[in-house]
């Protein structure tokens, strides 16, 4: 039965069965992995393959130089380059978790390239003492280094993002190197800095951090002799070690005790040692494999071509010169069904599919059999689907998922589709052109954006497209990296077409920056293009800055102004004003209503002369008037010019030359003609103030200084101001009544009342005599007064109700009879009954 | 007696948006570390009062101290401008900074500016040498609820920036702020517009939608079912009449800030010598709710009606013996007390001024400007005024709505006034005159006026309006319906489609626009007449009217009015740049040159 043939590849080690499926038959050509230095990326990532330099190898038919090569990890070239990099020999290659390989040199500097072996700049230097010291050895990880030097001192770059070497603790070990090196990736350890494990000569372990250096001599009561190899697990909580003896150690990284020790039968370390998912670990000499476990007897597995283990956190990957393997346990799921002579019901189930197929009755059979246990069966099947490589048995265990659904009432439906939705993507990835062998574990840890983050970076974009579509997942990424791509690559298409193309796909995803991409144009030296992107972007904020960086100031200002958005358009005035020349300045924002409103409100408050130059260069001769006249004003306030001093001059004259601008135009014949009364009032208020030797008179109003006259009782000088200023009668009255009023000079008042028949009336004199309170001076004009209602009015306020009264019906006017018996009793009952409630309250409260 | 109001019967959650600015500042301060002097721009602070308590501000080490030119004096180490980003103020800054330098002290200066940064006064900063010295950043408080219904944009001077400087920064803001609401509470399907800067912030908000949309998915219903966006510019005759509700008076005589008032204490009882104290006033007060929208002849009334029921209650319960429940009543309406007592105080203190014959004088004046039969009555009268030299801004006031009816002056009568007023006032209000003549309100008359034609049509002035027991909106001006909410009124009931004609005949341009990110709920047209105005979940819709320029009491009064009435099925919540009386938003203008 097919059953069978599955579980025949496995090997049993103690209870747990392990299978190596071949992944890829290497699709290289003349590859020889011992001549090479291999750097292999975890999660199916890239290989890296340079001629090893440290030991001599034979050329066949190729160049001396010596060259780069990355391919995928089925053996498909992805990119090559020459390395020509002085600094001495290549110590370590690995690639780190945003897929740059860092490559590591005698003289301490890391050359970094991304994975189409483009050097990225800048390079990193170890710093002045590996420089000095040459580096022999090295150990990466994810985001990090650390590098041993001739004279035993260890230094670390804990970050390639920020790449700051420093040094560690020196680990005090004089002359003698130490055998084996390993770290424990910073984020396992407490203090979040890296720890750095030498195996020495002396036996044991030196553990050196940052600033501190330990020795481990025993471990759970036993000496540790001299350790050849080392390896720390994935998740940094185990060690394996490799005794001079030919023992296998493996303890916890706390070193308490020794969890288990195994006998290799070789007292030669293995040349590499690698953690097997979490379960066991994998010791590889020249031509054999051997797994070891807690318990039970090592698993051997001979290979007559050199290999290369890629440790994964669920199993190792095995690279030779022609195939690629996968070595992991098999998931318990899968050893449930298949293997031989199971009875679980998901294996029940399985075979009952392959009856259904061969329509043997014997299907209903099995189904009944497991009935009860239906959706435990169809879920480990769905399990097992996940874990295969080959598209057929997915296929298979998918539909023996799907047969035994149909079978049970409460099983979550969407649980096939969903691994349906990962397969396909997984085994999209897995197509050995883009090879990236990743278990369904290795995916769900790496995260779907993450993949498609590498996928981009490895050009591949339009499956990254399609996958990020498929999973719903926001394709703006993908998009904008591809659209970058494209600009830097296509050099040779014009701009319109390449705008065209760009447009095409930007189209796709809403919202995505048009400026991000236009900045790239640009920064290309594709300024044109740059400006027709720029174009596209709604978002003016980010357009606007853009298109000022790209000298388009122009278009910038018209999109600023569209947007409303005043800030931008301050931004703009900002640049264009530092850069072009005054006058072309002005030109350009005079055509620009809101750029030149913004700029004269900004000018006002901070640039005054500029922005008299602007009005007087653009024509409008009445604003500069008017700054001028305001300057006046400045001057006023300035403290030194006390009143009367002779600072008056040149405020007087500034005052007669802004009448002169405005006289220039006929449209502002009136300020021109208050500006000259202005400049008039000032010389004969100074002319007042010298005569009265009172400083009350500067910046008063026309009026104010009549009113003052009289009531210094001057007046012939305000008479003088009256005929200089062209007071009208009606006005002359009110202000002398009202001054008349002010002093009290009553008599004064009844004689002007009497100098000629009041061209106004009567009025004037009794308000002022109401508004000062003087009923009785009040009574002498009341009767006076023309109008019934008027004088209705005017005994109404003097409290007078029945002289009111008399007046309004004399009136004949009604309405005013109601208002006015309003007027009265609000004034006097409405506020009494809010007295009276009031008082009532008081006791309460 | 709190002074930020209580907002939980609010339409929408405005408490949660309170919250919001209050941690935002927060967390500004506690992300600098110890003992800070926050300095405070003046305007500012009437804002802070309605967000956060003094004493919180007090727990996170803060001393307050206000913006001038003064330089402060504090021995914090850390000084914390919190200034709008007008660029008067930072000169002031920057004199600070530099006497701090000159004295050799050495501080550490954070600007936040409100409700963002901007570059032209970043550029002062440069320029002025200041700008490596502080730690700029912004505090986006783009507007704050002054009352369940009622929320302020806080741009005093948006008005008088747009129409006469041309700066239209505001208008920004304004979307900003929409545009923020419509995060919290689902994209505005309707938008109607009428004046040039509504239509433009329609338009701006539009752009921000394009730019940033608000995710639909979030929210399946938007909240707020119709935005009208007025410009004060449509409307300058209604904030120049005097209102006559119970709040818009306590505004004109009073002066209301930032939902309170400040008086001297002897008005409101308290027999303390020179000593001010602060009344709110707010929805939070139950008997101010029932009569702040009322004209202030009923309110008189109610109050009497009120204190003399109580007066019974007491006499009743002095002088027969009464069961513990009938108390236990008794004794839960003396909770009103304070607020009987306090409204009272402050109605008695408001008929001082209304039964003055001057102000009586000038109702009737205003009365007859509005109904644009006599021009030679009102020239006269304004004339007059001058002559007495009564207050500036009384003046300009009826000059405005004046000029504003007649569409201007006659060339002679325009300059004659103007000289008038220049001769009586002083030559520095030239200044003040090119204000209003800029932004259109005083100005010589070009074209024949249309006011008449939109009076009749809009039926602004209402004969025999019955006050005590109002049927229409022009209650609150005792005759006069306001313009502007006549409008909304329409926009509400019908959209801007049956007014058209007259809309033209008003300044700017209007717009009437859908917009969709909804593909959910196509009923939604539910203002266009069909019945289908309550929501699914039985709440009412709401409108969200937005004023750029200012709104006054009385108008929010008649807003309120109207979504009382029967047959009305929308809650109102207004927005407005600022609440505005007609003597606040004419002093905006006044500029005083010396």
């Amino acid at each position: 039965m097919a059953n069978v043939s599955v579980a025949a590849e496995w090997q049993l080690l103690y209870n747990r069965y392990y299978r190596k499926p071949e992944l890829y038959p290497m699709r290289w050509k003349h590859i020889d992995l011992s001549r090479n230095k291999v750097a292999c990326a975890p999660f199916g990532g890239p290989i890296a393959v340079i001629r090893d330099d440290s030991k001599i190898v034979q050329l066949y038919a190729e160049s001396a130089l010596r060259k780069l090569r990355i391919f995928n990890s089925a053996g498909v070239q992805i990119s090559e380059t020459v390395w020509k990099h002085p600094g001495g020999r290549l110590i370590g290659m690995a690639w780190t978790d945003d897929q740059t390989l860092a490559c590591l040199v005698q003289d301490g500097t890391i050359f970094r390239y991304n994975i189409h072996a483009e050097l990225v700049e800048p390079s990193i230097s170890m710093g002045k003492e590996c420089f000095e010291q040459n580096v022999v050895d090295s150990v990466f990880w994810a985001n990090g280094v650390v590098c041993l030097t001739e004279s035993q001192r260890i230094f670390c770059v804990a970050d390639f993002k920020n790449p700051k070497p420093h040094e560690l603790a020196e680990p005090g070990l004089e002359d003698s190197a130490p055998l084996c090196m390993a770290v424990i990736e910073p984020q396992y350890v407490m203090s979040g800095n890296v720890e750095v494990l030498l195996g020495v000569t002396e036996g044991g372990l030196v553990v050196v951090e940052e600033d501190s250096v330990q020795r481990v001599e025993t471990v759970g009561g036993e000496v540790l002799g001299p350790l050849q190899k080392l390896a720390v697990s994935g998740d940094g909580k185990w060690l394996a070690a490799f005794t001079h003896d030919g023992q296998l150690l493996v303890m916890p990284t706390d070193f308490s005790e020794i969890k288990f020790a195994c006998n290799c039968e070789s007292a030669l370390p293995p040349e590499q040692l690698a953690w097997c998912g979490m379960d066991s670990v994998v010791l590889y000499w020249d031509d054999m494999l051997l797994m070891v476990g807690p318990i039970g007897e090592p698993v051997r597995y001979l290979y007559d071509e050199p290999v290369i283990l890629i440790p994964e956190c669920d199993g190792v990957r095995i690279l030779s010169n022609s195939s690629m393997e996968f070595l992991q346990r098999v998931p318990d799921s899968t050893v449930s069904i298949f293997k031989i002579g199971s009875t679980s019901p998901a294996a029940l189930l399985y075979d009952a599919l392959d009856h259904f197929d061969r329509r043997s009755a014997k299907a209903d059979e099995n189904l009944r059999l497991i009935r009860s246990s239906l959706p435990e069966a169809v879920e480990t099947c769905i399990d097992a689907a996940g874990h295969e490589f080959d598209v057929s048995r997915q296929r298979t265990l998918l539909r023996a998922a799907s047969y035994g659904q149909a079978f049970c009432s409460h099983f979550q439906r969407d649980r096939i589709q969903e691994m349906c939705k990962t397969l396909r993507v997984l085994n999209a990835v897995r197509s050995s052109e883009v090879g990236i062998p990743l278990s369904i574990k290795q995916y769900k840890l790496l995260t779907p954006s993450v993949l498609i983050a590498r996928l981009i970076n490895a050009h591949q974009h339009l499956l990254a497209l399609r996958i990020s579509e498929y999973l719903g997942l926001n394709q703006e990424v993908v998009i904008m990296h591809w659209s970058c791509s494209k600009i830097t690559a296509s050099l040779a298409i014009p701009d319109a077409t390449l705008l065209e193309i760009l447009l095409d796909k930007l189209r796709l995803c809403k919202g995505i920056s048009y400026a991000a991409v236009a900045a790239h144009a640009d920064k290309n030296g594709r300024r044109k293009l740059a400006a027709m992107l720029v174009e596209h972007e709604p978002r003016s904020s980010k357009q606007v800055p853009l298109l000022l960086s790209i000298g388009e100031e122009d278009t910038a200002l018209a999109k600023a102004t569209e947007s409303g958005d005043t800030d931008l358009v301050y931004l703009v005035l900002f640049h264009i004003w530092q850069k072009r020349p005054a006058l072309e300045f002005f030109g350009t924002i005079q055509a620009k209503p809101l750029a030149r409103d913004l700029f004269i409100t900004y000018s006002r408050c901070y640039k005054h002369e500029f922005l008299k130059d602007f009005f007087l260069s653009t024509g409008q001769l009445n604003e500069v008037a008017f700054l001028l006249w305001k300057e006046s004003w400045e001057l006023s306030k300035n403290p030194m010019a006390s009143k009367g001093s002779p600072l008056h001059g040149p405020r007087i004259k500034l005052i007669e030359k802004s009448q002169g601008l405005f006289s220039e135009t006929k449209e502002h014949n009136f300020e021109s003609k208050a500006a000259e009364e202005h400049a008039k009032l000032l010389r004969i208020q100074h002319e007042l103030e010298v005569s009265t030797k009172q400083a009350i008179f500067v910046d008063s109003s026309i009026s104010d200084t009549i009113r003052t006259c009289i009531v210094l009782g001057n007046h012939r000088a305000a008479m003088k101001v009256r005929t200089e200023f062209k007071v009208s009668e009606k006005r002359w009255y009110w202000l002398k009544v009202f001054a008349l009023a002010t002093i009290r000079d009553w008599d004064a008042l009844e004689k002007f009342s009497k100098e000629k028949r009041p061209p106004i009336g009567f009025r004037p004199f009794v308000e002022a005599c109401i508004d000062a309170d003087e009923k009785g001076e009040a009574l002498k004009y009341i009767p006076k007064l023309a109008d019934p209602r008027e004088r209705a009015e005017s005994y109404a306020r003097i409290g007078m109700a029945k002289e009111a009264a008399d007046a309004a019906s004399q009136a004949k006017d009604g309405e005013l009879l109601g208002r006015l018996k309003l007027t009265l009793s609000q004034n006097t009952s409405a506020s009494s009954l809010f007295d009276t409630l009031r008082s009532s309250f008081q006791g309460v409260s | 007696m709190a002074q930020i109001p209580n907002l939980d019967n609010a339409p929408i959650n405005l408490t949660s948006l309170r919250e919001q600015s209050q941690k935002e500042l927060l967390s500004i301060l506690k992300n600098i570390r110890g003992k800070k002097c926050m300095v405070v721009d003046q305007k500012l602070s009437g804002s802070l009062s309605l967000i956060i308590q003094t004493s919180l501000l007090k727990e996170h080490m803060v001393e307050l101290r206000h913006l001038s030119a003064e330089p402060i004096e504090t021995d914090s180490t850390k000084v914390v401008y919190l200034v709008r980003s007008q660029l008067s103020l930072m000169k002031f800054i920057c004199s600070h900074i530099h006497n701090d330098i000159s004295k050799g002290l050495q501080r550490e200066y954070y600007v936040y500016f409100v409700p963002r940064r901007s570059v032209a006064c970043e550029k002062i900063f440069e320029e002025e040498k200041v700008h490596q010295l502080m730690t700029i950043g912004e505090y986006s408080l783009y507007m704050i609820p002054l009352d369940e219904d009622v929320i302020s944009f806080e741009l005093d001077l948006a008005y008088k920036e747009c129409q006469v400087d041309g700066d239209t920064s505001s208008l920004w803001y304004i979307a900003k702020a929409i545009h923020k609401l419509e995060f919290s509470f689902g994209l505005i399907p309707n938008v109607r517009a009428k004046g040039k800067a509504s239509v433009r912030v329609a338009d701006i908000l539009n752009r921000m939608q394009a730019e940033e949309p608000v995710n639909s998915s979030d929210i399946v219903v938007p909240e707020i079912n119709t935005l009208i966006i007025l410009d004060r510019e449509v409307d300058m005759v209604t904030p120049m009449c005097s209102q006559l509700t119970y709040e818009g008076l306590l505004d004109e005589f009073l002066r209301v800030n930032h939902g309170s008032m400040e008086l001297d204490a002897s008005i409101m009882g308290v027999q303390q010598e020179g000593k001010k104290m602060r009344v709110p006033l707010n929805s939070s007060d139950k008997l101010f709710k029932e009569i702040r929208d009322l004209n202030f002849e009923v309110v008189v009334q109610v109050l009497r009606q009120k204190a003399t029921s109580m007066k019974q209650d007491y006499t009743e319960m002095t002088t027969t013996t009464q069961s513990v429940s009938e108390l236990k009543d008794f004794v839960k309406k003396l909770n009103s007390l304070p607020e009987m007592t306090r409204h009272i105080n402050l109605a008695q203190h408001l008929s001082t001024f209304t039964s003055k014959p001057s102000f009586l004088g000038r109702l009737d004046m205003e009365h007859t400007i509005v109904e644009a039969q006599s021009y030679d009555i009102c020239f006269e009268y304004i004339e007059e005024m001058i002559h007495k030299q009564e207050p500036l801004v009384n003046i300009l006031r009826l000059l405005i709505l004046f000029s504003v009816t007649n569409s201007g002056l006659p060339k002679k009568h325009f300059d004659y006034l103007r000289r008038e007023l220049l001769h009586s006032y002083g030559f520095e209000h030239m200044a003040t005159l090119n204000n209003l003549e800029k932004a259109g309100l005083f100005k010589r008359q070009e074209t024949k006026g249309n006011w008449l034609t939109i009076k009749r049509a809009l039926q602004l002035v209402v004969e025999d309006t019955d006050t005590a027991n109002p049927n229409d909106i022009a209650y609150v001006f005792s005759g006069y319906a306001p313009l502007s909410i006549r409008l909304v009124q329409s926009a509400i009931r019908s959209g801007w489609r049956p007014i058209e004609e007259i809309l033209k005949l008003l300044p700017g341009p209007h717009s009437e626009s859908k917009r969709s990110g909804f593909a959910t709920s196509p009923s939604y047209d539910s203002l266009n007449g069909a019945p289908a105005d309550k929501l699914s979940d039985g709440r009412r819709s709401l409108v969200l009217v937005v004023f750029i320029g200012g709104v006054t009491f009385a108008e929010i009064s008649a807003l309120r009015f109207l979504s009382a009435q029967e047959g009305m099925a929308y809650d109102l919540i207004v927005a407005t740049t600022k609440i505005v009386s007609g003597h606040t938003l004419t002093e905006t203008f006044v500029e005083n040159m010396g």
